[in-house]
């Protein structure tokens, strides 16, 4: 690092604008709080897109009295667990497996190998569609009946956040209201560096609990190839918790870990936005056996640990590298303006937030434009 | 022929004796070390500070004393790590355009390859080759996640301790 991130102010800096970037920007900053479509989750794939499908065997009973026998048979000797939404009875078809488990053998010589007295009981196989996964919604499970009756256990969260009035209109203004400070943060860059040519990507990390701005991050990545906003982001918020790995190139103020001159300006814009962090309370012991006292695990409690319940506001989806970092640092939520279509990885070419083997999950939320 | 994955071993267990998540990396060029770290997550409260991420400020500083431009200097780069490279390094990595990775254990939890595959997005691959070394590797982890990670809330780390361990991978 060279030090030149934030050049001091010389001159009226106006004139040396670029005049397309500043128009983009000032265009944003009018979007931003002026646009009235609601702020959406970026959607999971399974739970957006229509049903997958898979191919089972059903067998039709003879005689309704064999069902409830049939059944108890059948989840002793056949039990599907990846398909447990799907019931097991409908009228009297019987569902029974997917096509695949029998191998090379038909469906009749697989019953009977499982147990003999599967052999009389139905009069008729078939092969059928029904849904590969469990409904999330109450309109996916709407569409399920077409196919075979499923278990369905509706989430009144989930349907609330799949809808369109997942946020109040106060909250709304809020979150645009922070959007704008990020897009504030770019324009001020733009405006004092003179190698800036394009709207930089901007990170604003607030803490809901105390609605305060922790921690502001600019993308610098022209002079470092991973100090992209989010990663240094990170390390700001890491470093009002007495930590941080980058040594800062300018002066930040003590409080916000914002540049001095960027935070007086901000400030003079938005008057009415809080700015700096909870107290951080160390938890750090040196006996690995501690016991964990009533006053230690108060102190953790309240005290920020990474990113645990804070929101993350960027101008541009963020890449791979630095969704992963946000699940790493256990981000509640993240919201952005506008796509990256090369490596974006919250919604463009992966959904991180989706991926369920990793076990941080946080929403993610855009449509401010 | 130097065993630079013994040296990456090393380098994990220092790390495990200062209560880091034991992962070690060292960056090779030309057959000579040019960068060497370890995870310091917990030393810096910055959970991105993965052995990997070291490395690369390493060389950016190497580069930077010796005036070399960095970019070409990391497309002849061979990373020897303990551990697949998480998904955020395995980004890093890609986007230097970094020659080689070979690594001791998978990642299943977080892996650039494992869970899912980062080449996928970034085409200019690096080869990606796993290393002899697997379970040394492997019983570092296992001897952290017996134990607890002091810097976790205390609450959190009594109900899932191994969890909130194995998230700093
Ligand atoms: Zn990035
Ligand atoms: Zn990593």
């Amino acid at each position: 690092m060279d030090g030149s991130l934030l050049p001091a102010i010389q001159e009226p800096p106006i004139k040396k604008i670029k005049p397309s970037t500043n128009m983009t920007i000032n265009f944003y900053l009018n979007e931003v709080t002026s646009s009235k479509t609601p702020l959406k989750v970026v959607l999971n794939d399974d739970i957006s897109e229509s049903l997958p499908l898979i191919e089972v065997y059903t067998g039709h009973i003879q005689n309704p009295k064999d069902i409830s026998k049939t059944v108890l048979l059948l989840n002793e000797k056949l039990p599907i667990k990846e398909l447990q939404h799907l019931k097991r009875v409908k009228k009297q078809d019987i569902f029974l497996c997917p096509i695949t488990y029998t191998n090379e053998m038909t469906i009749q010589e697989y019953l009977k190998s499982l147990d003999d007295s599967f052999a009389d009981i139905f009069d008729s196989f078939a092969v059928i569609h029904v849904p590969k996964q469990p409904p999330k919604l109450k309109k996916q499970f709407e569409d399920t009946k077409e196919y075979w009756p499923c278990n369905f256990h509706p989430d009144k969260y989930l349907e609330k956040l799949f809808s369109d009035n997942f946020f109040t209109q106060e909250e709304s203004n809020m979150h645009r209201k922070y959007m704008y400070i990020a897009l504030l943060n770019a324009k001020w860059y733009v405006m004092n560096d003179a190698s800036i040519h394009d709207v930089p990507n901007v990170t604003l990390v607030v803490d809901p609990i105390i609605a305060s701005v922790v921690a502001v991050a600019t993308d610098n990545r022209k002079k470092h190839p991973t100090q992209h906003s989010t990663m240094l982001a990170i390390d700001n918020v890491a470093r009002t918790q007495n930590g941080g790995a980058w040594s800062p190139d300018c002066e930040l103020d003590e409080e916000t870990m914002i540049p001095n001159s960027l935070l007086q300006c901000l400030k003079a814009e938005m008057p009415e936005i809080n700015f700096g962090h909870r107290k951080f309370k160390s938890n750090r012991v040196t006996d690995d056996n501690n016991s964990g006292t009533e006053n230690n695990e108060t102190s953790s409690l309240d005290s920020p640990y990474l990113c645990t319940g804070y929101y993350i506001y960027m101008l541009r989806e963020p890449c791979v590298m630095c969704s992963m970092a946000l699940v790493h640092a256990r981000a509640k939520r993240i919201f952005f303006c506008v796509d990256n279509e090369r490596d974006g990885g919250l919604k463009s070419k992966v959904k991180l937030q989706t991926v369920s083997s990793l076990n941080h999950r946080f929403e993610v939320f855009t449509g401010f434009l | 022929m130097i065993d630079f994955m013994r040296q990456a071993l090393e380098l994990a267990k220092s790390a495990l004796n200062t209560n880091e998540v034991p992962v070690g990396c060292v960056f090779v060029r030309n057959g000579k070390i040019v960068a060497q770290s370890k995870n310091s997550v917990n030393e810096t409260r910055n959970p991105t500070r993965h052995a990997e991420i070291n490395c690369i400020d390493e060389v950016l500083n190497y580069c930077q004393d010796r005036n070399i431009e960095y970019r070409s200097f990391f497309e002849d780069i061979i990373v020897y790590v303990t551990v697949e490279p998480c998904i955020m390094c395995a980004a890093a990595l890609k986007n230097l355009n970094i020659k080689e990775v070979i690594y001791g254990c998978a990642n299943d939890r977080f892996g650039g390859h494992t869970v899912i595959d980062v080449g996928d997005i970034y085409p200019n691959s690096y080869s990606l080759t796993a290393h002899s070394h697997a379970q040394e590797a492997m019983d570092l982890l296992k001897q952290f996640y017996k134990g607890t990670n002091p810097h976790a809330p205390q609450e959190k780390v009594k109900k899932k301790k191994t969890k909130q361990d194995e998230e700093k991978l």
